[in-house]
């Protein structure tokens, strides 16, 4: 008997057809797969075959401005015809180890990289290096400064795109309702505050959650301090020093009239236009995406003014944050990439950019920036900064982020402590093999 | 008299407090979802969504791809919990019925198997989807959660297998059948129940996973664990929003439960019955 | 038909999970009476080759899958916890062996130890909550009429069914800071200090929130299964020891507890694993934090690995995890396997 066996057939059987007892369960089986799938696709291609080709563009949230996609997608499916361009929207949280993968997997073809992380990804071998292109990208009229970011090793590894940095912006019935105008200092900043916390239909003088770093990074710049500072081929932080104190100091006092910013959260959880755009909100410090809908307050109903410095002079500092372009080197398309960049970087598409308020790549654009934000935003920018232009910064940007966790351990505790540990931390990350 | 009152009432009122402990959660997630905004930024809670609004389950279906993330997500789990229960299904009966050598060594890494640290071993899934060009497609992901959820099936179908009384399958082939139609027509009706319960769990592990279609899948192939994580994150403190995503997400697995557990119960009783 | 009955009275819970883990403490009970009619029904010997490799081909299917889907897997584990692989190496498909070198610096280092401890008292804690709270549940759910049982099945139900990302998300909500409805609670019952109260600000309040979504997550598994191995201890059984003069301390070491022996086993097993894996509860509700200090061992494996993309260092933690779940759950493979070769 191969019991057994038959058993065994027999699970198998049910299984598969679940049959009924006795009959004789022939399954049809059809083994005619192999009809005309292929089909009458034709291919009546009379021009260039880009037919079927797809150029995979990663895109940061927040970052291209309405109708700006729209714009290069049809500029360039024009120019390649057939040829399709497939935007991806990613999220900022957790973009490293990401992007990382999508570059060695040649997943993406062009992608939006931070200008703090561009030299990481640099590093990796994963960004196409451009040199050679970049005059034919446009590269000779490329602002200095926004260029760097991209340069590692005298190599272009990406063509900037813009930079923007963080204003006030504040809730323009609320501050009439207060009696109050622009301050100029810091302390009228504070002065005005406190007014705000006294007025009526105020929820929260200004929204600040502790782990705003982008700005106590410009306040630490104010100050004439760094986050890390290279001594010989070692890194070592720089939240001990006594300027970091001092901007913390700023930090602190701005962040404790923030009656509803929780110490430990950024302003991404929750979005604080979300927040803001409650309109019981006097203030928030953010860029110019973040405001909020339309539908929740209108547009004229927000005014914007730089975070004012200690004295009159000059405001406070910034952090120059911003985006390049760059090619991933495992791409399959990079001919079709490198025109993309020429494309998206053009004067008509980056004249967008900079119609939208963010700082464009190129000077001989920045009379196209326009609007409220941009203006205020262009007076700080003049005492903005960017963090240490070197490889391993990106992954101290990288969750936990040692700065945020530094702002929450320091707004709750002993500040000597936190900032040891945070050097500590920064200093094993910049100084980490690759 | 009075004692016995007492004794006779806490339960019940333990069992109430119970009842409001496990199921408020539920019940909060669903009236937030139908909840006006302003209701649900309020200093004192509305706990019954009077004028209820569909508001914000249209935000959530509205996120850009959402039903491509549904159609993945029900492709994938299903097809894991399906294969792993064909598999797991062989294998139970071979443990369950038959002595064989390596036995003993096969059942042990069943055990093991379940302890599997998934999570951990993202990486490791990752590099090796990569090299074989399979990311960004639903091919992995039905593969390894297959995987993770058939040690556990392969230990329960056992478990049922064993528990069906040999006499049953022994006096259907008395009656003429042959072991494979004593198999169709005796244990399968009792395992029926078995598979639906098992299928559940699988069903839950599949429906769940996050960490690993994280990685794999940056653009093509997402699921809704994804979307319900990143909606979190865009659309911060909109909790309607969120919580409705949350509900729709939960949905199916409620369904399935009400629905299995009912049909697991009846129909291993009908099974027991016939037998 | 002695078994069959009682098999069937096993099987009438009101969850279909319940039943399978109750058939899974059976199943790990040995199946006495299966094994006695296992050998008359079968030849002792004489068996031909085909249904020799019956069992065999029967396994096929699952061995090639694990081999494959888990075996391989676990295998580039190991070999990445010997490489130094970030983010270039990564990129460029290189591959650098480095020995030993993850794994010293982990075992150097003060925070996998803190990390490591943390891990298995919060194991420790968490499963003997669950388990105390299940049973109990267990308890009064076999204690209980037949409507107060359907209602607290119904919301044992409820709580069970919730997938984890979903009712991860809905704690979040729940104890928001500032519409949050448990800080509202505490609040109006008179606890005025937590208003406002920030319960992902530190490490104990945030552990608990943790904690709790666990503990609610896990109960109605072990309460429905203590109730399903409940009704399958006969009555006369209880009748017996009352009539013995057994108090109910005495009827529940003497008589329920031998009877639930297994059910214990099994649940705590399935409870030690799940909760030591834990991982996306804890990670949606703070990543670890405040500062890395609800940090657990999946939680480190996957923030030093992926987060930080030193994938190497990554996957010596996850060994190092492999191991360490190995040593807590070694007692239970032998119960087990002592267990199998009673089958």
């Amino acid at each position: 008997m191969k019991r057994q066996l038959i058993a065994a057939v027999g699970v198998a059987a049910m299984v598969v057809g679940l049959a009924a007892c006795g009959s004789d369960a022939k399954k049809t089986d059809s083994g005619n797969s192999a009809s005309g799938s292929s089909g009458s696709s034709a291919t009546a291609d009379g021009k260039k075959d880009y037919n079927g080709k797809t150029l995979k563009v990663w895109l940061m949230t927040g970052s291209a401005p309405k109708g700006w996609t729209d714009s290069v997608k049809s500029d360039f499916e024009t120019a390649y015809p057939g040829s399709k361009v497939d935007f991806q929207i990613q999220e900022w949280t957790g973009i490293g180890p990401k992007v990382t993968a999508a570059l060695s997997e040649g997943s993406v073809d062009v992608l939006e990289v931070g200008n703090t992380q561009t030299a990481g990804y640099a590093a990796t071998g994963g960004l196409l290096d451009i040199t050679k292109d970049k005059a034919a990208i446009g590269g000779a009229d490329w602002a200095a400064n926004q260029s760097e970011s991209a340069i590692l090793d005298g190599k272009q590894y990406a063509a900037p795109w813009y930079v923007t940095n963080r204003v006030v912006s504040y809730n323009k019935d609320l501050w009439t309702k207060a009696g109050l105008s622009i301050p100029k200092t810091l302390d009228e900043f504070y002065t005005a505050l406190e007014k705000l916390k006294t007025t009526e239909g105020v929820a929260d003088p200004i929204y600040m959650p502790g782990q705003e770093w982008y700005v106590y990074f410009g306040l630490l710049t104010s100050e004439g301090g760094k986050l890390a500072k290279k001594d010989g081929d070692k890194w070592t932080g720089g939240l001990s020093t006594p300027e970091a104190q001092k901007a913390f100091d700023v930090y602190k006092k701005l962040q404790g009239y923030s009656t509803t910013g929780a110490k430990d959260k950024d302003e991404a959880k929750p979005q604080q236009k979300d927040v803001f755009g409650k309109g019981d909100v006097g203030a928030m410090i953010g860029l110019g995406w973040e405001l909020p809908d339309e539908k929740a307050m209108a547009k004229d109903k927000i005014g914007f003014f730089p975070l004012p410095g200690k004295t009159a002079d000059k405001p406070s500092g910034a952090f120059l944050g911003g985006s390049n372009l760059a090619v991933a080197s495992a791409s399959k398309n990079t001919d079709m990439a490198k025109d993309f960049l020429k494309i998206a970087l053009n004067d008509k598409n980056e004249g967008a950019v900079a119609a939208s308020g963010l700082i464009p790549n190129k000077t001989s654009l920045n009379d196209k920036v326009v609007g409220d934000f941009a203006s205020a935003a262009k007076l700080a920018a003049v005492v903005g900064g960017i963090t240490p232009t070197t490889p391993n910064w990106a992954s101290v940007e990288n969750d936990p982020n040692p700065i945020k966790e530094f702002l929450t351990a320091a707004l709750t505790g002993d500040y000597a402590a936190a900032a040891k540990k945070a050097d500590d931390e920064i200093a094993k990350r910049l100084n980490a093999k690759q | 008299m009075r004692r016995s009152l007492i004794g006779r009432t806490w339960p019940n009122v333990v069992a109430v407090v119970l009842f409001v402990f496990f199921a408020f959660p539920v019940y909060w997630m669903i009236s937030t979802a139908f909840k006006p905004s302003k209701d649900i930024i309020s200093k004192t809670p509305v706990f019954v969504p009077f004028d209820a609004t569909l508001e914000h389950f249209k935000t959530a279906v509205n996120v850009p791809k959402f039903w491509t993330y549904t159609a993945n997500s029900f492709i994938v789990t299903v097809l894991a919990v399906v294969i792993s229960l064909v598999i797991a299904t062989l294998a139970s009966f071979a443990i369950a019925r038959m002595r064989f050598r390596g036995r003993k060594v096969f059942v042990l890494v069943i055990m093991a198997a379940q302890m599997a640290p998934w999570e951990v071993m993202t990486i490791a899934v990752y590099l090796i989807s990569r090299d074989n060009e399979m990311l960004n497609s639903l091919v992995p992901l039905t593969a390894f959660y297959m995987m993770m959820v058939l040690p556990f099936t392969i230990w329960t179908l056992r478990g049922f297998i064993a528990a069906v009384p040999k006499e049953l399958e022994e006096s259907a082939m008395v009656d003429g059948c042959t072991r494979t139609q004593a198999f169709v027509k005796v244990i399968f009706p009792l395992l029926a129940p078995g598979l639906m319960s098992t299928s559940l769990f699988g069903f839950i592990t599949a429906w769940n996973e996050f960490p690993l279609v994280l990685i794999i899948n940056k653009t093509d192939g997402q699921t809704l664990p994804l979307w319900l994580s990143s909606f979190q994150t865009a659309f911060g403190n909109d909790w309607g929003a969120t919580m409705a995503a949350s509900t729709l997400f939960a949905l199916p697995v409620l369904i399935l439960f009400v629905f299995l557990q009912r049909k697991a119960v009846g129909g291993l009783t009908d099974g027991a019955v016939k037998g | 038909m002695a078994v069959h009955s009682e098999r069937v009275q096993t099987q009438s819970p009101e969850s279909g999970k319940a039943a399978v883990a109750t058939i899974e403490t059976s199943a790990a009970r040995g199946d006495g009476a299966g094994t006695a009619k296992k050998k008359s029904a079968r030849p002792a010997d004489g068996r031909s080759i085909g249904s020799r490799l019956a069992p065999y081909l029967l396994l096929l299917p699952a061995t090639v899958a694990t081999l494959g889907l888990l075996g391989w897997p676990l295998l580039k584990t190991v070999l990445v916890s010997f490489q130094n692989l970030n983010a270039r190496q990564l990129v460029q498909h290189l591959t650098e062996w480095n020995g030993f070198e993850n794994y010293t610096e982990q075992l150097k280092d003060e925070q996998f130890w803190a990390v490591t401890g943390r891990s298995v008292a919060f194991t420790v804690l968490n499963v003997f909550l669950i388990m105390v709270g299940g049973a109990l549940v267990g308890l009064l759910l076999n204690r209980l009429g037949k409507k107060m049982r359907l209602l607290l099945s119904i919301g044992l139900l409820f709580a069970w069914a919730m997938p984890v990302v979903a009712s991860t998300t809905v704690y979040t909500w729940l104890f928001e800071t500032r519409f949050g409805v448990v800080n509202w609670l505490l609040d109006s019952l008179g606890w005025h200090s937590m208003a406002a109260y920030n319960w992902t600000g530190s490490q104990y309040s945030t552990f608990f929130v943790i904690l709790l979504l666990l503990v609610w997550g896990s109960i109605p598994f072990v309460a429905f299964n203590m109730y399903a191995a409940l009704t399958t201890i006969p009555k006369e059984l209880y009748e017996a020891a009352r009539m013995d003069g057994a108090g109910s301390v005495k009827i529940f070491t003497a008589v329920m507890f031998p009877n639930l022996k297994p059910f214990f086993l099994a649940t705590t097993f399935l409870e030690v694993i799940w909760i030591f894996k834990a991982f996306t509860q804890i990670y949606a509700i703070k990543a670890g934090g405040p500062d890395g200090l609800t940090r657990t061992l999946p939680i480190h494996a996957f923030l030093e690995g992926s987060g930080r993309q030193h994938y190497g260092t990554g996957a010596a933690i996850a060994v190092l995890t492999i191991l360490i779940l190995g040593v807590l759950m070694a007692y239970y493979f032998r119960i087990i396997l002592k267990q199998e070769d009673e089958l």
